[in-house]
């Protein structure tokens, strides 16, 4: 008999879905990438760049972080999802809705299909904060993690409520200025808001805890969402008030004094760590937390000195690029070997005795191809990175099918582990 | 390693049992990794008592490594009820893992 307060974890059938959609949304990116390098010559707000950066921002990011969230939150949360119900309800209508604002870009209708897909994504993202706000409500445990956690949450909420507003306003007016001039508002509260927050969050409970470090600093957890959440408030205020552009270095510089702190806490985390060895799948997570501020140090190396000799038509091109298949997707590639073959590992051998028969989780995915793809990653990225900045198709085609390779061999990956089941 | 008994000897084949179960996501058994607090005999109601703690209350792994605790001593003494208790307090600290399970982990 087993007693005492064993916490059931939250069912692997409303996480796999989550984890399925977005690595097929992964490959998706990477093939229109493929198709469209053209359209990274021209302005950002392009039909084809804006398919590729809400497939990646939504269907690849988004959908990852909310699967792996209604998993990992009770963690870090001490207490369980709310509801099951309501988290399979937030999949179905962001897989529904995300596909046809997608369409909507690329077809550059601003009518019902990117309404259409905007009320869906935004019914989703209801659902999420509803679910996971009321879970860390009844939890006991409201630790710094999961205020950040839930501040993260309601940038999301603000973020797509943003978005579907710019939308309306393109054919009915209903803001002071035009849907253009509010972009970089709609970006930096989802980048910097939601995706930062929820990384730093999520990370600075996670990766002490794969790594079996002592470490912790709650102190300096709350300057770095202090810094953060001010930074935005400020961003959008300036912003707003159309104010003059040099003051915009002050949310800048608080941004990356934040990122430079949970840099600081995450390598004394590593330093102070008990478990010496780290595997491929933690290096690349750890790889991507260095990669967090890369945008922002090149953005400033091109407003101050690549300005200088060549125009910035696609500065926002990089920028933007280095964030989603950059830093984001250096993360997810590392953490979704950290946590989809633990759930999988649970669903099948959760109920049968450890011995030699039971694989380790790690067992589950080929770690051969989880290395190559890292590197035709790490290789792609880089090459598509220059071939931006120097405006060279040889090194955007060569990037672009880099990265193609790494989402077909993370598929291959994720379906085997998806599709593990115990050897008869 | 320091696991509360009333019977060395018998705690002794209980720890050893249990150096097959492994936490999957370390690597490390469940004896070195300090998540085992207690195992006393009650010889009178043919019952063993077992303290255990996971490294997070909300461990996503935790029913599957319970069970296995729970297995792994029933086999080994199968003349016995186990009645596994799952406490947080203390809770779980990387200091409690072994100089063993340490070495395992890379240091040495």
């Amino acid at each position: 008999m087993i007693s005492g307060n064993i916490q059931k974890t939250t069912s692997h059938q409303i996480v796999l879905p989550f984890y399925l959609y977005a690595a097929l949304a992964f490959l998706s990116a990477c093939a229109m990438l493929y198709l469209f390098t053209d359209s990274f010559h021209f302005h950002h707000f392009n039909p084809k760049t804006l398919a590729v950066v809400h497939t990646m921002a939504l269907g690849w990011a988004t959908m990852m972080i909310l699967g792996a969230s209604y998993q990992l939150v009770p963690v870090l949360i001490e207490g369980k999802l709310y509801s099951e119900s309501l988290a399979y309800l937030s999949f179905v209508s962001a897989a529904i809705g995300i596909p046809i604002l997608v369409y909507g870009f690329y077809v550059f209708d601003m009518g019902w299909p990117l309404r259409t897909g905007g009320i869906l994504v935004n019914v989703a993202v209801l659902l999420y904060l509803i679910n996971l706000g009321k879970s860390l409500l009844d939890s006991q445990s409201k630790n710094i993690h999961a205020i950040i956690v839930f501040t993260a949450m309601l940038w999301l909420l603000a973020t797509t409520l943003l978005g579907l507003l710019l939308v309306y306003n393109f054919g009915t007016k209903i803001l002071s200025r035009d849907s253009l001039s509010y972009l970089s508002i709609h970006a930096h509260i989802g980048i910097a808001g939601w995706f930062l927050q929820l990384v730093i969050g999520v990370g600075s409970r996670l990766i002490p805890m794969f790594l079996i470090s002592k470490y912790t600093n709650q102190k300096l957890l709350w300057q770095v969402y202090a810094l953060i959440n001010l930074a935005l408030v400020l961003f959008i205020m300036f912003d707003l008030l159309s104010l003059d552009s040099s003051l915009f270095y002050v949310p800048l510089g608080m941004v990356l004094l934040a990122m430079g702190q949970f840099g600081s806490f995450v390598y004394k985390a590593y330093q102070q760590r008990i478990r010496k060895k780290v595997d491929e799948a933690m290096q690349l997570s750890l790889l991507s937390v260095v990669m967090i501020a890369l945008p922002l140090v090149v953005l400033l190396v091109f407003i101050l000195v690549v300005n200088f000799f060549t125009p910035m038509g696609n500065l926002a091109n990089v920028y933007g690029f280095l964030i989603f298949f950059g830093w984001l997707t250096a993360i997810i590639l590392g953490m979704t070997f950290k946590t989809l073959p633990f759930i999988v590992w649970n669903k099948v051998y959760h109920k049968q005795a450890t011995d030699q028969v039971t694989p380790n989780p790690k067992d589950l995915f080929n770690e051969g191809i989880f290395k190559i793809s890292a590197l035709s990653y790490l290789l792609g990225f880089v090459i598509f990175s220059i071939g931006l900045m120097a405006r060279t198709d040889i090194l955007l085609q060569t990037g672009a099918l880099l990265l193609l390779c790494t989402a077909i061999l993370y598929n291959y990956n994720v379906f085997k582990i998806l599709l593990h089941k115990t050897k008869k | 390693m320091n696991v509360r008994n009333n019977n060395s000897e018998k705690c002794t084949r209980a720890l050893f049992a249990l150096a097959d179960v492994i936490d999957p996501e370390i690597g490390l058994n469940v004896v070195d990794l300090g998540l085992i607090y207690r195992i006393d005999f009650l010889e009178e109601e043919k019952k063993i008592e077992v303290d255990m703690t996971l490294t997070t209350q909300f461990c996503p792994m935790g029913e599957s490594i319970t069970n296995n605790v729970s297995r792994a001593i029933a086999q080994k003494f199968q003349e016995y009820a186990v009645n596994l208790n799952l406490v947080f307090e203390p809770p779980w600290d990387p200091e409690m893992i072994t100089t063993e399970g340490k070495k395992f982990l890379g240091n040495n």
